[in-house]
């Protein structure tokens, strides 16, 4: 009998345990992380990230001969016309993992939701820009079904022509555009303009008018109607409306971390563009550049050998390493590859600098192409001079230390006044994209301007003359690698010589 | 009684000081002897009154009344025998008189034991035939290897039937007859090894008695703590001896039986004293999560949480790899003091540990601390082990070109070369110039490894105080390990406590209390296993010619900056690492358990017990010192570097109840039950608060931060479960066993929250039947198992919803307004439908012993299957996240595993033992997302070069990189300038676990002299070396040697397809390591042979007087690491891995290099 009733105790004790599931539901629960935020909190994170990743340096920036390093390995990129995937994915990988998975939450979530609809017409902008510039640099890329991990459970995303891609962007933003409200919701949360439903729908046309251009050469027609719609619609008119990252100390601009940290004596600009300014007196050279003179190693790169002067700076050519750097040094008489002329880390690319996405001088650059075709009304010259000045008069919203007087602007306008020709927009271009990677390169091959003399590196993985695409990372290769496949079939091999497919000849 | 054999003290589970219990095995031999004892009077009045019991209950009884133990042959006694009793004030002798009236069974007294017999006057007649004539007596007294006596040893005079046991004080007496020419004394004692002692003209002759591994009646326990004899068991597990971790030691014990148990794979990593070991049961059956054993002390499972470093790895370990750290924080093996463990049992199959459901998949270390003292009154112990470590140089740089890129040497101030050695070739007469203009010879500077690092010391101390008596006993111990590291600040210091206590309260019911408390500090765990910010790899890579003494002065600029002295900033001066970084981890840690075990009947007892595990553990560490090279200058007014608090807190409770039944049916049959459910809550909880930059300099306090990123979390889950095990024997000849196990858990969904764990086993002990008069086969068993389990480890709590995180800074926006900031707070994509992962497994063996156990083979063979893995599958990151959990994964490991022992002398006063262990295993991935050969899923990845992959149809871990690109003729490709090009595809090098592990043996005693060496290897395994691709592109490496002068030509074709002239700068030519990451030079069979360990071990028994206080005191002096014997990866020891965690096996990056240990260990007893 006892034992019986031992038992029948250890039983009942048992359905106790077992009863106890119960309470799993309330154990397996995250107490402590929210599953769900403030829409405006998301879309904040995805406009700071569109800040460009610093790969932009190592391709971009090199490849359009603006800044360069001698030094390989994992620097390795535009500067000696290299493979390298380390630097390639450092663009998509920002995009996808933050602007294009947030954007693509919100996306998801506030499409219909009324309440959000001027949130939600921004998001489609900002996740727009994304998407023109990932498929700029690296030509087919998941589109219609990127982002959708957590919505629509879709892991391994197809790839998408860039002509279906271009297209649809297009769409997109005009779309957005015309449904921004100023009667709906205010969303002065948002970082970029605090809700100004005006700014918003310029930005939605500058990049309407970016992404119009961009099709000149391969679909004119469509360029054309594009940027007439964006003219139409208003785009940016002051430097207020400029898309920018207020970057400050916590949340820094990435290049300015990357100069101001390990790479702070390895980047040089590079003489093409450095003579280029010098050649046409231009002042944003002494807002832009920095020489330490006489320096024999980093170390001495420091505030007392400094030289802002523009008469003082002198650029690093392209087509060295570390080894043949030294011609090159000497050639110039300097002292060692650290007494060329750099990119100001304490002004232009400090830590909290700011980054600009889309600019009023570009986007009126691009009104006096327009305008030169006659796609749209107005002065080409006028666009012209609006645009250079802009930009110069951005310098001291870098830096106060870089801000260019008045008067030097005016007589530069005045010496240097809008030819007609292409080439002389091109170049006011270049200079005006100069840290906005993406977009001077895109420019670049859309164009042919700046007429650069190619990189005369020995040793090169690409066969043309200069670097066409960017590659895709090794991690689609790895899991993603049958879409890749497909992209290639369509688009040509993973490789630098591949042309997008807006750049056509 | 008797039954109590079988599931006895299921709780307390120490198995040696059972031995009044064991007094009745041991009967079954005595009684086969004359016993020599005179009769004794029995009157000591009792009063007893029992109806309709067994007679072993009233046997029970009278025990109980009395101070006699009453000792009996159950194939003789009929101890079932059904009687009533109702005696009042009635002699002893009397009632026993009444209660064999009219049987055969007669008794004897014997001390204060009652022995029955069945009739001897019919039984033994012959015996009492041969006159016997007294000549003297022998007396003298028995005691274990500790010094302690020991009561119930049988004695006999070896070819004579004249025996006798030792008493409660160990003490015997023997009245020695003629009897040969020169006879022998022979002490026998159940799972101890058998002494012979020539007894000569000696009239005292006393022995120390060893614990037999070998012997057949050994007892080992099993899981939930149940003990079985060995003979029984249907799977395979191995015992450990406690002296394997405590005389030969090392910080964490675990590492100390490298190479000795068949099956496990032992790696203890390269990061310092304090850290972490890798254990692997039977290889590794998870393609991406935890494989680390379960392991349980006194019976309840504690936590082995790994703060080891993982860096690249896409599991979701713990570990201390981030915020510019990537240091060994130890585990939960780290917290035990070796001098507490008194046995250690390792279940290797899913069988053996199916009990333990879901937490068995990878076996389960079972750990028995001492409660008490073997003998009678107090006694203390004092252990003193003082190790000497030396670090250990495997480099073979080459040292003919010095310090320079592109074939030039530094001539001016500050462009130092650093961490290049493509310089130019050494000339007499030659300088160099470094640093601010400091010049200096150009020559070579060897022994970089003992130019930096000193000698580690670590002294254990300890002192335990036991006691004991019949109804219970203690042991309480403390300890102190200081350790210092080889790392110049590197220290480690461990306190244990340690107290076990055992009662019985009541003849029925006994408690049994363990308490264990550590208190650890490690300061400055050396950074490991990462390129930048970490000393060894900048060591490792600092150039061949570089002063170490400049290196020193210079490691600070005029601002107390580091000094740059390479153009690799990231390859911080070691120097300034060792002066300006800190880490410091403190952690208390108090785990135990109580627990009450109540006898209803003989032959079924109740036992409940509530055991915790909690440790909290306090973390600071300043990632980057201010002023290090590598970080960007602070905003203005600041200063910059980073500094970490981490306090973490942890607490597993199980709860549990076992029912547990043991009856004999009939003479053939037993029958054992037991049932039981646990309930099991685990709590972890972090509070993190990393801050950057500074307001005052050298302040590292989170208030002083510029800016301040604090986080929280918070993690429960918990487990309720049955289970059950029945039991059956037959004849003692044939056994089968069956468990069940039904897990609930918290993490997963309703619908996949139940499962179901079963095991059956069986083994048939086929010497009985077939070889009773075989001089040769002594013991032969085979052996079958087959068990399911699972595991929910590798699903993380709340792994069904996606979370966000709020930004502790805010981001103003275009009107100067703060805003929050917000993200999603993983990259990995929740799946709210993951089930646990299921393992089963299917084992065959023999246990086989010849010629009288001089040749003993265990021998097992298995299959495991693992499937429903969960897999963090790489995704796409252009879904925006990049990985996610998945049920999908199958992989299937084949092995066996045998242990041979071979004696190959064994005589009275020298013996020579062999023991031999190796496993095989080989674990194939059967599929991943879908069962496609080649499909693929990345689980980690080098820090720069190298991946690790799982791929459907090759084995486990395989390693990946870029090749050499080659024709089809197999012929390298060099492009246009001469460099080679990496394959197009990502190629698998092999896999990087070692298909063999294993060991060897060998031990030597001779009289008071013992002697024992150990042999290891593990083969079979790849690595892609991170020190080697550091070597290559830094010039170090001897292969880099070649076309220095000239320029290098690779051997192989150009883009067209001609021979390749194109002659490359070497820097460059090997500079594709990295650039292109074509690693296929830096590749390598990551096998070894080792040996292992020495001991040397003396017993100072000879000297120590008979009735001294002092007990026993043996000295030993042990040498560990001492030799590579065979290795094939250049410049490092192939066992030196930093990382724990299994997604990054095989990638080696420059851990802290081995040392070779040399020291001794002091045992006292008093």
């Amino acid at each position: 009998m006892k034992t019986i009733k031992h038992i029948l105790l250890f039983l009942v004790l048992l359905g106790l345990t077992v009863a106890c599931e119960k309470d799993f539901e309330e154990i397996n629960t995250n107490e402590i992380d929210p599953t769900a935020v403030d829409p405006v909190s998301l879309f904040n994170n995805a406009i700071i990230g569109t800040s460009f990743a610093t790969g932009q340096l190592k391709y971009d920036a090199a490849i359009v001969q603006q800044i360069v390093t001698p030094n390989s390995g994992l620097l390795t990129g535009g500067n000696h016309n290299q493979d390298n995937r380390f630097a390639s994915s450092e663009v998509w990988d920002d995009y996808y993992e933050t602007v294009i998975k947030h954007t693509g939450v919100l996306i998801n979530e506030l499409e219909n939701r009324p309440e959000y609809s001027n949130l939600y017409n921004m998001t489609r902008i900002i996740q727009a820009f994304s998407f023109m510039v990932l498929t700029d640099s690296y030509g087919e890329i998941p589109y219609f079904e990127a982002g959708a991990g957590f919505s629509s459970q879709i892991l391994l995303p197809k790839y998408d022509p860039q002509s279906e891609i271009y297209i649809d962007l297009i769409q997109q933003v005009q779309d957005a555009v015309s449904k921004l409200s100023f009667d709906g919701e205010n969303v002065t949360g948002e970082v970029l303009y605090s809700g100004n439903i005006s700014q918003w729908k310029k930005l939605g046309n500058s990049l309407l008018l970016r992404l119009g251009m961009h099709v000149s050469k391969v679909d004119n027609a469509l360029a054309k109607q594009t940027v007439q719609s964006a003219y139409q619609g208003g785009v940016m008119e002051s430097n207020d409306d400029n898309y920018v990252i207020r970057h400050d100390n916590n949340f820094s601009n990435p290049i300015g971390n990357f100069l101001n940290g390990s790479e702070a004596n390895n980047f040089y600009l590079v003489d093409t563009f450095v003579n280029f300014l010098n050649d046409t007196d231009d002042p944003r050279l002494g807002s832009i550049a920095v020489r330490y003179m006489g320096a024999k190693s980093g170390t001495e790169q420091i505030p007392e050998n400094a030289s802002i002067e523009p008469v003082d700076q002198i650029g690093m050519p392209m087509g060295h390493d570390n080894s043949s750097i030294g011609e090159a040094v000497s050639a110039a008489g300097l002292e060692s590859f650290y007494g060329f002329s750099q990119v100001d880390r304490t002004r232009m690319v400090k830590v909290d600098a700011p980054m600009y996405l889309i600019t009023y001088s570009q986007t009126s650059l691009l009104l006096a192409e327009a305008a030169t075709y006659g796609w749209i009304s107005g002065d080409p010259s006028a666009y012209f001079e609006q645009g250079v000045r802009a930009h110069m008069e951005l310098m001291g919203d870098y830096d106060s230390a870089s801000a260019i007087p008045q008067a030097n602007i005016d007589s530069y306008i005045s010496n240097h006044p809008y030819d007609g020709t292409l080439e002389q927009l091109y170049m006011q271009y270049w200079v005006s994209c100069f840290l906005n990677g993406p977009e001077v390169y895109a420019n670049f091959r859309r164009t042919g301007y700046p007429d650069l003399t190619p990189n005369p590196y020995p040793g090169q993985d690409i066969s043309g003359d200069f670097i066409w695409r960017i590659t895709y990372p090794s991690s689609e290769l790895a899991v993603n690698k049958e879409h890749v496949d497909e992209a290639v079939s369509r688009m040509g091999p993973d490789d630098l010589n591949t042309k997008v497919w807006w750049d056509t000849e | 009684m008797k039954n109590l054999f079988k599931t006895k003290d299921v709780f307390h589970c120490a198995f040696k000081f059972d031995r009044k219990m064991k007094l009745l095995l041991s009967f079954y031999l005595i009684s086969l002897f004359q016993i020599h004892a005179g009769p004794l009077a029995l009157n000591q009045p009792i009063s007893i009154k029992m109806e309709k019991v067994a007679l072993e209950v009233v046997l029970h009884e009278i025990e109980n009344l009395t101070t006699y133990k009453i000792l009996y042959n159950d194939n003789e006694v009929d101890y079932k025998r059904i009687i009533s009793v109702n005696y009042k004030d009635t002699p002893l002798s009397e009632v026993l008189d009444a209660i064999f009236k009219n049987t055969s069974i007669t008794y004897e007294t014997l001390n204060n034991q009652i022995v029955l017999n069945r009739d001897k006057s019919k039984t033994q007649a012959s015996t009492k035939a041969i006159p016997i004539r007294v000549q003297r007596s022998i007396t003298g007294i028995v005691k274990d290897k500790q010094g302690v006596p020991m009561p119930g040893v049988n004695v006999i005079i070896e070819g004579t039937s004249i025996g006798t046991t030792t008493d409660f004080e160990g003490e015997y007496a023997l009245e020695l007859a003629e009897a040969g020419s020169n006879p022998v004394i022979v002490f026998t004692y159940v799972g101890m090894k058998t002494v012979k002692k020539t007894i000569g003209q000696q009239s005292t002759i006393n022995v120390q008695l060893e614990e037999d591994a070998q012997s057949l009646d050994a007892v080992v326990i099993t899981a939930l703590g149940i003990e079985k004899e060995v003979r029984k068991l249907g799977y395979a597990v191995s015992e450990v001896d406690a002296e394997e971790v405590s005389v030969n030691r090392s910080t964490n014990f675990m590492n100390s039986l490298q190479g000795k148990v068949a099956g496990v794979n032992i790696s203890s990593l390269g990061s310092g004293p304090g850290g972490s070991s890798k254990v692997r049961i039977r290889g590794q059956s998870s393609i991406s999560g935890n494989n680390s054993p379960l392991i349980v002390v006194n019976g309840v499972p504690i936590d082995n949480t790994s703060f080891g470093t993982n860096p690249g790895s896409t599991g979701n370990e713990p570990g201390t790899s981030d915020g510019g750290v990537y240091s060994d924080g130890g585990d939960g093996f780290s917290s035990i003091n070796p001098d507490d463990i008194e046995s250690m049992t390792v279940l290797k199959g899913a069988t053996a540990a199916a009990l333990y459901g879901s937490r068995a998949k990878d076996g389960v270390i079972m750990i028995t601390t001492k409660t008490r003292s073997h003998g009678q009154g107090i006694g203390i112990t004092y252990n003193l082990n003082v190790t000497n470590h030396t670090p250990l140089d495997y480099t073979d740089y080459q040292y003919e070109y010095g310090q320079g890129e592109n074939g030039v040497r530094p001539t001016e101030a500050n462009p130092t070369s650093g961490q290049w050695s493509f310089g130019e070739k050494f000339q007499p007469g030659m300088t160099q110039v470094l640093f601010d203009g400091v010049e200096v010879p150009y020559v070579p500077v060897y022994d970089r490894i003992k130019k930096f690092y000193r000698m580690g010391l670590d002294v254990t101390n300890s002192v335990s105080v036991s006691g004991g008596r019949e109804k219970g006993g203690f042991n309480l111990s403390i300890s102190n390990l200081k350790s210092e590291g080889i790392t110049p600040n590197n220290e480690f210091e461990r306190k244990t406590v340690s107290l076990g206590l055992t009662q019985d309260l009541t003849p029925k019911l006994n408690v049994n209390v363990h308490i264990n408390y550590s208190n650890e500090e490690n300061i400055n765990p050396p950074n490991v296993g990462q390129q930048d910010n970490t000393i060894p790899v900048s060591l490792y890579n600092m150039s061949n010619s570089m002063p170490f003494d400049l290196l020193d002065q210079y490691k600070l600029d005029g601002n107390g900056n580091e000094y740059v002295y390479s153009r690799f900033r990231n390859r911080t001066n070691p120097y300034f690492t060792l002066s300006e970084q800190f880490n410091h981890i403190k952690r208390d840690r108090i785990f135990g358990n109580i627990a009450a075990k109540y006898n209803v009947l003989d032959w079924l007892f109740v036992q409940g017990r509530i055991g915790q595990d909690y440790w909290s553990r306090d973390q600071q560490y300043n990632g980057f010192p201010t002023g290090q090279a590598s970080r960007g200058p602070a905003p203005q007014g600041f200063v910059n570097g980073t500094f970490t608090q981490d306090v973490r807190k942890f607490r597993e409770t199980n709860l549990d109840l076992l029912i547990s039944a043991s009856k004999d049916f009939g003479e053939h049959f037993n029958l054992g039950v037991n049932l039981g459910g646990n309930r099991m809550f685990r709590r972890s909880d972090a509070s993190r608060v990393d801050v950057t930059d500074f307001v005052i300099r050298d302040l590292y306090t989170v208030q002083n931060g510029r800016v301040k990123d604090p986080t929280y979390s918070l993690s429960e889950r918990a487990v309720n479960s049955i289970y059950g095990a029945v039991d059956l024997s037959f004849n003692d000849t044939y056994y089968l066993s069956g468990t069940f196990r039904n897990d609930w858990f918290s993490t997963l969904s309703p619908d996949n929250r139940s499962i179901l764990y079963p095991s059956v086993s069986g083994s048939y002990v086929f010497s009985n039947d077939v070889a009773e008069d075989s001089n040769w086969l002594t013991f032969g068993k085979l052996r079958f198992a087959f068990a399911e389990v699972g595991s929910d480890t590798d699903v993380p709590p709340y792994s069904n919803a996606l979370f966000y995180n709020i930004d502790p800074n805010f981001f103003a926006n275009s009107a100067g307004v703060l805003q929050p900031i917000a993200g999603a707070a993983s990259g990995t994509l929740p799946n709210p439908f993951l089930k646990p992962m299921r393992t089963s497994e299917l084992e065959l063996g023999l246990d086989l012993r010849l010629f009288d156990n001089r040749i003993g083979l265990d021998f097992a063979v298995y299959r495991k299957l693992t499937r429903d893995q969960i897999i963090p599958a790489q995704i796409s990151n252009t879904s925006g996240f990049v990985n996610t959990l998945i049920n999908s994964g199958e992989s299937r490991s084949d092995g066996f595993e045998f242990m041979l022992h071979l004696v190959p002398v064994r005589s009275e006063d020298f013996s020579w033992d062999i023991n031999v262990n190796a496993s095989y295993n080989k674990t194939k991935v059967l599929s991943l997302l879908t069962d496609q050969p080649g499909d693929r899923i990345l689980v980690g990845e080098h820090i720069f070069n190298g991946f690790l992959y799982q791929v459907v149809g090759e084995e486990i871990g395989q390693l990946a990189g870029f090749g050499y690109r080659r024709d089809e003729q197999g012929r390298k490709i060099f492009g246009n300038d001469g460099r080679a090009l990496p394959s197009e595809d990502i190629k698998l090098f092999g896999s990087a676990l070692p298909r063999w592990v294993g060991g060897i043996t060998n031990t030597i005693e001779y009289k008071e002299f013992n002697f024992s060496f150990l042999i290891d290897f593990k083969l079979g395994n790849k690595m892609i070396s991170g020190t080697n691709f550091n070597a290559v592109r830094h010039g170090l490496h001897k292969m880099t040697l070649p076309g220095r002068e000239t320029g290098v030509v690779g051997d192989g074709v150009n883009l067209a397809g001609e021979v390749n002239t194109v002659a490359t700068e070497p820097q460059q030519y090997w500079e594709v390591v990295r650039a292109s990451q074509l690693i296929e030079p830096i590749v390598y069979n990551g096998g070894f042979w080792k040996l292992r360990q020495i001991t040397f071990g003396y017993d100072f028994k000879k000297f120590i007087p008979e009735d001294s206080f002092f007990k026993s005191a043996r000295l030993s002096l042990v040498a560990n690491n001492v030799l590579i014997l065979k290795k094939w990866v250049d410049n490092i020891d192939p066992d030196s891995f930093a990382f724990s965690s299994d997604n990054v096996s095989g990638l080696e990056s420059t851990g802290l290099p081995t040392t070779r240990s040399i020291g001794f260990n002091l045992n006292c007893k008093f």
